[in-house]
């Protein structure tokens, strides 16, 4: 709770510095990395025994002047051209992994349906819907990874593990089906289902209380 | 921090001394510059906003690259590392420091010969 407290003043205070820039990703990248210094600097200050307001003050006030940068982040959000090369890579990069992630899923649905009416067996037919859980999971990770016109790119750590949450739990229900129909026992296919399902939720859940706002501010 | 040096006197030289805390391996803006103030013993600090602004201009200019670290506790840290062209910079600035530092010697510390009569 109280570590919590800390980052929301840290929050607040360094988007408050930044307060009336327009925004750009290079701005969001540099408030999480001003965030995450001042941070530690007053953990450090903590330890060395102040108490947290007055660790939070001094950390704060010893950043000197950063009208500097203010300026410079002033001038790159005005810049849109200079954003759209910036982000132009790693927005190809969560094209190519939409497309493969939908290539997959509809790889794998396909695959499944020929089986079907090949008359296979129906855990046969659901086996091939693994390449759906690893389509889900990438478009999950590239669709995170992506800057929006709403929202700024997540970072890649978090993403990923987004992408193995959702995974997880598209996971379960390809373990549930299959595992249901392999040995015709409903109770196989919800425990088998629930290891999984479980994991998945527990990390996603974890993701959501933890994740900050990527929305970004309507001019 | 009681004999304070100059701000003045070390402006031009911020790029440098970060080139030489990055030479030593990849790190990021806290530890930088808790490097910074170690490198000196505790008799100069570099304050985060020179520091930050140092790293967005020596990015522009190639001597560094950056990437983000994968910590999840307290936040992602952005990483520096020195790039090839930043090396060679380093050497070309060192060598500039140092004929600089025998020049001033002359100029400030010298004396003038007076023979005349």
């Amino acid at each position: 709770m109280m570590r919590n407290n800390v980052d929301k003043k840290v929050q607040a205070h360094v988007d408050g510095l930044f307060s009336g820039v327009g925004e750009s990703q290079q701005l969001y990248d540099l408030k999480e990395e001003l965030a995450t210094n001042l941070k530690e600097k007053i953990a450090d200050y903590k330890k060395a025994g102040m108490d947290e307001s007055a660790a939070f003050k001094e950390a704060v006030s010893s950043m000197g002047d950063l009208s500097g940068l203010v300026d410079d982040m002033r001038e790159v959000g005005q810049n849109k051209a200079k954003q759209a090369v910036y982000s132009s890579m790693t927005a190809r990069i969560s094209a190519a992994g939409l497309i493969t992630g939908i290539l997959l899923i509809l790889f794998g649905v396909l695959t499944s349906a020929m089986l079907y009416f090949m008359d296979m067996d129906l855990e046969a037919v659901t086996g091939t819907a693994i390449f759906v859980v690893f389509g889900i999971a990438i478009i999950t990770y590239s669709g995170l990874t992506r800057e929006s016109s709403k929202k700024y790119a997540m970072n890649r750590v978090r993403a990923i593990l987004y992408a193995v949450a959702i995974g997880l739990v598209a996971f379960s229900l390809f373990v549930a089906f299959t595992t249901g129909f392999a040995t015709g026992e409903v109770y196989i296919a919800i425990s088998s289902f629930m290891i999984f399902f479980l994991v998945g939720i527990g990390l996603w859940l974890g993701l959501i209380f933890t994740g900050t706002d990527r929305r970004k501010m309507v001019a | 921090m009681e004999n304070k040096i100059s701000t003045d006197l070390i402006r031009g030289h911020t790029d440098t001394i970060i080139l030489n805390v990055l030479r030593q391996g990849d790190s990021y803006g806290y530890q930088i510059y808790k490097t910074i103030i170690e490198l000196s013993k505790n008799q100069y600090e570099l304050k985060e906003a020179t520091l930050y602004t140092a790293f967005r201009r020596l990015e522009k200019e190639g001597s560094i690259a950056s990437y983000w670290g994968d910590e999840t506790q307290g936040g992602r840290r952005k990483y520096y590392r020195i790039t090839e062209d930043g090396e060679t910079r380093y050497e070309q600035y060192k060598k500039e420091w140092k004929f600089a530092k025998e020049i001033l010697n002359y100029l400030i510390e010298g004396g003038i010969e007076n023979d005349e009569k």
